[in-house]
């Protein structure tokens, strides 16, 4: 992609033609729209015109301003008052501390299996293989449920969980990079000079290979987002007074024929996000590793 | 091949063996079924009467090691609630979600292959696009919103369909559109990757050179390499016919074995839980071993080579 191999004719492309091709707009807007909400859930508690679990019993099922409401609650409020807009800004940021945390928790142990697999090889790479394979044939969503509802639900374990899904897809990926990153020069000549195995694995191959486990991470986030929703709508993830986007939607499913209003806003937010992280993902695959897939 | 087909067939045993045990210790773990199920302040001869009925005054090894007994003997123990075998519970929900999960699954491979198919041989033109498009959504709103949105046009707005419940036939339309919609649009677009990349290989272009027209190349040549990837998506979708509906079930007030599943968890009704946790292992597990298989049959490099297939995540 870089632009002084371009043949001369292409030279003559306007500037602008030559910024949508490595940026094209799908990606911008994908891009704006992570921006959007990022912001939103660091400044929620500025954001929200009204307390997110304030009742207001006098202003019940409030139709949205699109549906000829009031500005008084901008998209409506359900039926115990409460104010639509505010909810779905705090559950935007719940649902993404949720998926961000969760991802973080899923890189952090793929990486360290993937690299102790590499490290070591023999019977640790087998347990960790025959872990791997494990975890790829379990049907995750039905033990989660199971281990959910009989721990009985706190968020600190309800992220744990979440962190649990798609650590095998990342600690394969190292595991596979970290020994061809082993062959070669710079970690031998690192180690050669004395440098420990935690130097050699976390200063010289991780920032090697960290742009394609970044792409993994960020094609994790929109599953961790759709996994947490869907156990929300079940009523299952994160519990009220906590809200988020699955559970806005769980607790819409009551009111879909007199209130549509109260699902409609979650259920948006969480397509556009989850689109917007895929398109983003994708396209840094594309760009910084063509390998993965 | 014999001894391909007996390491795997090991594999999934232990798989499931695992899959149990994990479950037994975590379900058990978590707090007292007995108090769970009457509630702590009931009296405590009535407590005390439960946990001899169901043995769980014993060590949790012993308690263990009677429940893989009694599996051994086919028991899986009665529900906690009604007294029921768990195993009848279970089973009698099992037709009611194939009901929706069959015809879904079918919808799901004859459009999601043949539109991946399509959007590969056609790669960079509208049809693409289109495919491409459609698949990117599948992939990206969940399918309790896609129901909730199919409910709100088909049943609330047109009134054309029943909204929820499973009292005929056309009770069953909405939940299979949804949970086919989401499934045709995964695998359209591993498809269409397998598709694109066969294609990108020297011996479609051997083929092509050696004379064969370009028909003859797409279904001698490409069609059988790039079933591969795709039988690991269509395996994992047979996997899931039993329990791949819990939410859309929910969505739809269907009852199948993905709502027993959410009540029972509500309920804490242990054996009911682990019936359906070994039910839907040994289904996504055999359906993995059969995929293997075939793999074998298919491709004849993954006989002798250790570790198999990559398995493609979604």
């Amino acid at each position: 992609m870089s632009d002084a191999s371009l043949p001369s004719t292409e030279v003559e492309t306007s500037g602008r033609r030559r910024f949508f091709r490595a940026w094209p707009p799908a990606v911008l807007l994908a891009l704006a729209w992570i921006a959007f909400i990022a912001l939103v859930s660091i400044f929620a508690d500025w954001l929200k015109p009204y307390d997110f679990m304030a009742l207001d019993l006098r202003d019940r099922l409030a139709e949205p301003v699109f549906m000829d409401g009031t500005f008084r609650h901008l998209l409506g409020s359900d039926e115990l008052g409460r104010d639509v807009l505010s909810r779905l800004i705090e559950s935007v940021r719940m649902s993404l501390v949720i998926a961000f945390l969760s991802t973080l928790i899923a890189a952090g142990i793929g990486v360290s299996l993937g690299f102790l697999a590499a490290h070591f090889r023999g019977w640790v790479e087998q347990i960790i293989l025959g872990a791997i394979d494990f975890m790829a044939a379990i049907p995750f969503l039905i033990i989660a449920l199971a281990v959910l509802a009989f721990f009985g639900n706190t968020l600190t374990l309800f992220i744990l969980l979440m962190g649990m899904h798609g650590w095998e897809r990342i600690a394969r990926i190292t595991r596979g990079l970290a020994i061809a990153a082993k062959e070669q020069g710079y970690a031998a000549a690192a180690s050669e000079i004395g440098a420990s195995p935690f130097r050699v694995y976390g200063a010289h191959i991780l920032p090697n290979i960290a742009s394609t486990l970044i792409v993994a991470m960020t094609l994790n986030i929109p599953e961790v987002i759709l996994l947490e929703s869907g156990l929300s709508f079940l009523g299952l993830g994160v519990q009220p007074p906590l809200t988020s986007l699955g559970n806005m939607v769980g607790y819409g499913r009551e009111y879909i024929q007199t209130a549509p209003w109260i699902l409609l806003s979650p259920a948006v937010v969480i397509i556009l996000t989850t689109l917007a992280v895929s398109v983003v993902g994708d396209w840094l695959r594309d760009r910084l590793d063509p390998t993965l897939r | 091949m014999l001894g391909y087909i007996a390491s795997r067939a090991f594999r999934a045993l232990v798989t499931i063996l695992l899959v149990l045990t994990f479950a037994f210790f975590i379900l058990n773990a978590t707090g007292d079924p007995a108090i769970l199920i009457l509630s702590a302040d009931a009296p405590p001869e009535a407590i005390e009467a439960f946990r001899e009925e169901w043995g769980l005054n014993a060590p949790l090894w012993k308690q263990y090691l009677g429940y893989l007994w009694n599996l051994a003997h086919g028991e899986l123990g009665r529900s906690m609630r009604d007294g029921r075998d768990a195993w009848a519970v279970v089973s009698e929900r099992i037709p009611v979600t194939l009901a929706i999960t069959i015809p879904a699954l079918i919808i799901k491979l004859v459009i999601g292959i043949s539109a991946g198919i399509v959007a590969a041989l056609w790669r960079d033109t509208w049809v693409d696009r289109l495919v491409m498009a459609f698949s990117v959504t599948g992939y990206t709103v969940p399918s309790f919103v896609l129901g909730l949105a199919l409910m709100l046009v088909f049943a609330v707005q047109l009134g054309w369909l029943p909204a929820a419940g499973a009292d005929s036939w056309r009770h069953a339309i909405l939940p299979i559109i949804t949970l086919g919609v989401a499934g045709a649009a995964v695998l359209a677009r591993f498809t269409r990757s397998a598709m694109l990349e066969v294609l990108g290989q020297p011996f479609i272009r051997t083929g092509l050179a050696k004379g064969l027209v370009w028909r003859a190349v797409v279904i001698g040549h490409a069609f059988p390499n790039a079933a591969i990837p795709t039988l690991t998506i269509a395996g994992f979708m047979i996997g899931s016919l039993v329990a791949g509906a819990v939410v859309v079930e929910s969505v739809f007030a269907w009852p199948g074995v993905g709502r027993l599943l959410v009540s029972a968890v509500g309920n804490r009704d242990l054996m009911v839980v682990q019936a359906i946790l070994l039910l839907v292992t040994v289904t996504m597990v055999s359906a993995n071993l059969i995929v293997d298989i075939v793999y074998g049959f298919v491709d004849p490099r993954l006989r002798t080579a250790r570790g198999g297939p990559a398995r493609g995540g979604t």
